[in-house]
């Protein structure tokens, strides 16, 4: 049961998750340097309704629907080309979809550290930066530039 | 109706005004209760405890009330503006989102129609303020660098904040080109300093602090406050002030949290609630008296609004920058164009302020909208070019009073207790696109001689109504404004504006250390007026 559950307000059913995966699969595909996952990857009960960034919730049946069950056996230009497809039939579905997918996937820990950042939220762990050279302000200080005075 | 004791001074909104007047205060003994229309704010509840904090910036802590439309918010009509009022509404107000670059107004910004023959001068001068601000930068922790030759002496209490990798790639740029640039002073601690521990370099500063570190007046002002004695009563909305038969201010009528209308008497009325949210109240406090609103005899209360319209220019670079590390919105600044120079087309000027990069979220929705970065084959290798590799320079532009630009009531929007919300109508006035387009073609510049390979930019972001200025302008002359030298009413002689709405011209910074700095001087010579503060 639970296999077939991403949530309650939304079932998918097996065959379902396999289209939807394929479809993720096809916007954020995995990296060449095989560090990046996969949006496949993801897991999938991320993907409620919950709207994202003030942006409409991806309605996940109307989307998987816009897919015939051949669609994840597809080569990649071909998912490409059918999600490009629906990307113009389907617009604010389509954007729905992408943002909750690039909402999701940047907050992965595998991808966080992919990219070069840390994973996990930004506190308490925080960030180290260079200080900076403060020596870069010398030619500010031969400008010969004031504030402008008003005789108070 | 629902009344509580009386009280000596009554302050509505505890943003940041509203907090340093009631710590200033707070040595008379003098019963002070603030009314504040939001919630204290936990930073357990900030984003950037969660994995999710880029989207719930978006969201639960978006700067747009009508975006993130919590109880405590109230709508705003934006229709008739190109920008869209920005705030927060709870303990700390505003400085809960800012992003705490906190320059000072300059000397020049006082004397504007003596300097340039346009918009009016302040009744008061840098000099005025002066210790005042050197006030405030310790309470609230500023960190910055003395030496700055566009300013008048000043020591901020704290070293600076890291330039990072960004703030040395721009600097170069400036080196370059000659121009001006300094470290920007923050309202962020670089140290541990009374109590609160230093910057993390977390990055989402605009969506609260979970260090603490970034200086929100819940956690500066406050705490001292009411260990003084002050009260703070959350989950008040006011609805208006009422008047007395000899035409002072003598409570205010609010709401709290149940609905319930309650009123409070006062000696004193101190409004803080912004530059919207002042002349909203004012406005709507009608009365035989008053039939034009509170305070308004000059016509003038929500008049004169002014934004900082602001501009941008992005520049991408090959090296990585770390650019999604340290303080967001605080790194360098430049006051290379601040003063009038009439040979640009224009007269007055404005702050180029130095920001990091954005998160990975904001980065790809970037990309996406811009076209950098595509979904599908290609997305990670255009991504790795973009995520880490960018700087921004905002332009920051002093706005000019100019009447039509205004506050009123919305005749048909109100907020969940009924009382009428703000309607917005701004047009950008020729002076300030001119500004604007000079600004984007100089910050161009700067991208271009520090080494940037790809440069994208833009003015006039919609959510960008941080900085709300002018609307109860202070000056000598009861016709020509609404309250006087120290921010006292002139047809109401008990009521006092502390907050934004006061500012006479809006200069071309960033104005919360302005704002706080009038707020503790209005305080101080309230104190030395006691005994004749009505007079």
């Amino acid at each position: 049961m639970a296999d077939d559950i991403i949530s309650s307000d939304a079932p998918l059913s097996a065959s379902q998750q396999e289209i939807f995966r394929a479809i993720l699969d096809t916007l954020v595909p995995a990296g060449n340097d095989g560090i990046l996952p996969s949006a496949a990857e993801l897991d999938l009960a991320g993907f409620s309704e919950a709207p994202v960034a003030g942006m409409a919730a991806p309605r996940l049946l109307d989307i998987v629907g816009c897919f015939d069950a051949g669609f994840p056996a597809l080569a990649p230009e071909e998912r490409h080309a059918l999600v490009e497809e629906f990307r113009g039939r389907e617009p604010a579905l389509f954007q729905s979809l992408l943002l909750q997918t690039y909402a999701l996937y940047y907050q992965d820990d595998r991808v966080l550290v992919g990219i070069g950042s840390k994973a996990g939220p930004p506190f308490p762990e925080g960030n180290s930066i260079v200080s900076g050279d403060l020596s870069l302000l010398d030619p500010v200080q031969t400008l010969n530039k004031g504030y402008r005075r008003t005789g108070d | 109706m629902n009344t509580s004791d009386p009280v000596d001074v009554l302050i509505v909104g505890a943003g940041a005004s509203g907090a340093a007047m009631a710590w200033s205060l707070a040595d008379t003994r003098m019963r002070i209760l603030c009314l504040e229309q939001g919630d204290w704010v936990n930073s357990a509840s900030y984003p950037s405890n969660r994995k999710g904090w880029e989207v719930e910036g978006f969201g639960p802590f978006n700067i747009d009330p009508n975006i993130r439309k919590l109880d405590t918010d109230y709508p705003i009509n934006n229709t008739d503006s190109p920008i869209n009022v920005v705030n927060f509404n709870g303990v700390g107000g505003g400085t809960i989102l800012y992003a705490a670059h906190f320059p000072r107004l300059h000397p020049s910004d006082f004397r504007v129609k003596s300097l340039d023959g346009v918009a009016d001068d302040w009744p008061i001068s840098y000099d005025t303020l002066e210790p005042y601000f050197a006030q405030n930068d310790r309470i609230m922790g500023v960190a910055g660098l003395a030496g700055d030759p566009m300013y008048p002496p000043k020591q901020p209490p704290l070293p600076p904040i890291p330039l990072g990798l960004v703030g040395e790639t721009i600097a170069r740029g400036y080196n370059k080109l000659g121009w001006h640039w300094w470290p920007s002073d923050s309202a962020i601690i670089t140290q541990p300093y009374e109590g609160r521990g230093q910057c993390l370099n977390l990055s989402p500063c605009m969506s609260g602090c979970a260090q603490g570190a970034k200086s929100s007046t819940d956690i500066t002002y406050w705490p001292e406050a009411i260990r003084r004695g002050v009260e703070l009563r959350t989950r008040c909305r006011v609805r208006e002030i009422t008047v007395n038969r000899a035409g002072m201010a003598d409570g205010v009528i609010y709401y709290d949290a149940d609905g319930n209308e309650c009123f409070q008497k006062a000696e004193v009325v101190v409004m803080a609630c912004n530059g919207v949210g002042t002349p909203r109240i004012l406005l709507n406090s009608t009365s035989n008296k008053f039939p034009d609103g509170l305070a308004n005899r000059s016509g003038l209360v929500g008049k004169n609004l002014m934004f900082h319209p602001p501009g941008f220019v992005q520049g991408r670079f090959e090296e990585r920058l770390d650019s999604h590390k340290g303080p967001r919105g605080c790194c360098i600044l430049s006051k290379e164009f601040y003063e009038t120079d009439l040979s640009r087309g224009f007269v007055r000027g404005y702050n180029m302020q130095i920001t990091r990069g954005a998160g990975p979220f904001a980065t790809a929705m970037q990309g996406l909208m811009s076209g950098n970065i595509p979904w599908g084959p290609g997305h990670h290798e255009a991504f790795d070019k973009q995520f880490d590799h960018t700087a921004s320079i905002g332009i920051l532009c002093e706005d000019l009073p100019e009447a039509h630009n205004c506050v009123t009531l919305d005749p048909n929007l109100k907020d969940s207790n009924g009382i009428p919300a703000p309607k917005i109508n701004y047009t950008l006035g020729e002076n300030t696109r001119k500004m604007l387009e000079h600004g984007i073609a100089r910050a161009t510049e700067v991208m271009e001689a520090a080494g940037a390979v790809e440069i994208n930019s833009g003015g006039l972001l919609r959510p960008s109504g941080w900085h709300l200025l002018g609307t109860a302008r202070m000056g000598n002359d009861p016709q020509t404004s609404v309250v006087n030298h120290w921010g006292r009413s002139h047809d109401v002689k008990n009521l006092f504006i502390i907050d934004g709405s006061v500012f006479v011209t809006a200069g071309g910074v960033n104005p919360t250390s302005t704002i706080q700095a009038l707020a503790l001087y209005v305080a101080d010579t309230m104190k030395k007026n006691l005994a004749n503060l009505f007079d």
